[in-house]
């Protein structure tokens, strides 16, 4: 299957937030950030759901993950969706807030093959958990390490060195 | 107490290899399938290889010569680049920028001071714009050769002569590189709203001179290889990535044209003076090994295009907005951006949160071999381990830029 030529929807970004609000009403606080990005807020339960929608919704669908980043906002955490449509060649932003003490949000590995490894560093460097994924194993740090070093409250403890 | 003469026991990436091995042979139990894997082996290629470019270690499963199964393992060179940030106001970290894709350090530097700039609120000179195009379009040929002469070289000793050849041109193009920033490959030269120092007397010339000299050595490249019916037999129709699988993937860069995808953030996406500049966005249709290499081929001849249009446009002026101290002292307002940037191995982007304060308050990258090296167990399940070799090396990987 080729893809849509790029930006061949010919809309611009305030059509596609009106577009992606009028569809999806789980997205909430929706902004527009010049020139090309659509920021938003998703709950953690929709989160799934919408990954379909989204990635599905005809005329400006978000068929590419560019990334996932992991923030750590103090009293939550965050996972930040970065999506791209070929299509309407704008970008989407899916902010998802996670409790401290218990980060865990499906994971939409199945929905982008790509989320896979971004998963895997989000956990990895943040210890989100990414529910039904198949492979949540550290990437970046070694098997043994102890901790998710970018959380602020993160102690970097001589005991966790083993070959220190 | 162990020895050294023990063992090892087998990490993680090698655990999870040995277990699929084993469950294949019990699900074969009793049906036709008995017995088939059997003849599988587990083989570590890396981290020490000399054709994984860096230290990217593959856990390859065999059955003889074909592939059954490959788990990539990365993260032996991570030097912990995010959490740095958060220790380092933004003008400190400009050259820790330069060490993660090493290849195209003037493209990386752009892409994390272009987010700040974003940030910040800063508009840089029409002069700086210029030079920025001219270091960066250098830097994408200086990284394009060294991937073509990497791979090739990966496939037949006549491709090391090959290598022999990008590498004599690519220390041409450091030269001016160094002679501009002062240094050869970690350059430290791009600034908030400017860059370090003005190009030095005669400068212009001399790239222009090289430059025009550029073209026929490309050709010198492609002549080697072109008919050659060794090079064409293991690169036509290997390790074909599609169009679905670019979307998938999350795959940008010269390896999504090469499947016909014109996502280039030069084009799609216009930073700086590009929307100003003639070029073409380089495309191929099939997405093998050897579309691969002919886009950066193309590329190359492109970037040579543009250098000489911004040389001729280059207008006078200071390559500083604001004071010479501005960019030391650099705060941006409380708020969070993402810019991506056309890297010669893809989309580069940095995200960056601000508190306002001096030290970004997280900082991520987006790095283009990141996404790239996902791919690898699909395309190289059922191929050849020969193969294995030429594919990689046409995706190429920067383990700098992946591991950070």
């Amino acid at each position: 299957m080729a893809l849509p030529r790029i930006g061949s929807a010919d809309m611009t970004i305030d059509q596609v937030a009106a577009r992606l609000k009028g569809e999806i009403a789980e997205l909430d606080d929706v902004r527009i950030q010049v020139p090309d990005t659509v920021v938003c807020r998703v709950d953690p339960a929709t989160l799934k759901d919408v990954a379909h929608r989204v990635r599905d919704i005809e005329g400006c669908g978000y068929e590419m993950l560019n990334f996932i980043a992991a923030v750590d906002r103090g009293d939550k955490l965050e996972a930040v969706y970065h999506l791209y449509s070929f299509v309407s060649n704008s970008y989407l932003e899916l902010h998802v807030g996670l409790p401290r003490g218990k980060a865990e949000v499906d994971t939409v590995s199945d929905v982008w093959p790509a989320a896979d490894w971004h998963e895997r560093e989000a956990w990895d460097m943040m210890g989100i958990k990414f529910l039904g994924h198949p492979d949540l194993r550290r990437i970046l740090l070694r098997d043994d390490f102890v901790g998710h070093p970018l959380r602020k409250d993160y102690a970097d403890l001589v005991e966790n060195h083993p070959y220190a | 107490m162990p020895s050294v003469f023990d063992t090892p026991a087998p990490d993680a990436a090698l655990q999870l290899a040995l277990d699929r091995v084993k469950r294949s042979e019990e699900e074969g139990r009793g049906s036709d399938m008995e017995g088939l894997a059997f003849n599988q082996v587990v083989v570590n290629m890396g981290p020490q290889h000399p054709s994984t470019h860096g230290v990217l270690r593959l856990v390859v499963t065999l059955d003889g010569e074909l592939i059954k199964d490959v788990i990539p393992v990365i993260g032996y060179l991570h030097r912990c680049k995010e959490k740095l940030a958060e220790r380092r106001t933004y003008y400190q970290y400009i050259p820790i920028v330069d060490r993660t894709e090493y290849l195209a350090s003037m493209n990386c530097e752009w892409g994390y001071v272009l987010t700040v700039e974003k940030l910040a609120g800063i508009e840089p000179t029409r002069r700086v714009e210029f030079i920025r195009v001219i270091m960066a379009e250098l830097m994408r040929i200086a990284s394009h050769q060294v991937a073509v002469g990497t791979f090739t070289a990966d496939l037949s000793p006549l491709g090391t002569a090959m290598a022999f050849y990008t590498f004599r041109d690519r220390e041409l193009i450091l030269d001016l590189l160094e002679e501009a920033s002062g240094a050869r490959m970690m350059f430290n030269y791009f600034r908030f709203g400017g860059v370090r120092y003005d190009l030095p007397d005669g400068w212009v010339e001399k790239c222009h001179a090289l430059m025009g000299k550029m073209p026929k050595l490309i050709d010198e490249y492609e002549a080697l290889v072109k008919n050659n019916a060794v090079f064409l037999s293991r690169c036509l129709g290997k390790g074909v990535i599609t169009q679905e699988d670019v979307a998938e993937y999350g795959i940008t860069g010269p390896n999504a044209r090469a499947s016909g995808v014109a996502y280039d953030l030069r084009r799609t996406r216009p930073y700086s003076v590009y929307p100003e500049l003639d070029f073409r966005v380089c495309l191929a249709e099939h997405g093998d090994v050897y579309d691969r290499y002919q886009v950066r081929i193309d590329e190359m001849r492109e970037s040579v295009k543009i250098v000489l249009q911004c040389l001729d446009m280059l207008p006078d002026g200071p390559v500083q907005v604001g004071s010479l101290r501005a960019p030391y002292v650099i705060t941006p307002p409380p708020g969070e951006c993402y810019v991506g940037q056309e890297n010669p191995r893809g989309e580069y982007g940095t995200y960056i949160v601000s508190d306002g304060s001096r030290y970004p308050y997280r900082l991520k990258y987006r790095d283009p071999c990141f996404c790239n090296l996902q791919i690898f167990p699909k395309l190289l399940r059922g191929t050849k381990i020969a193969d294995a070799v030429a594919i990689s090396g046409s995706m190429d990987m920067v383990l700098g830029g992946i591991d950070r």
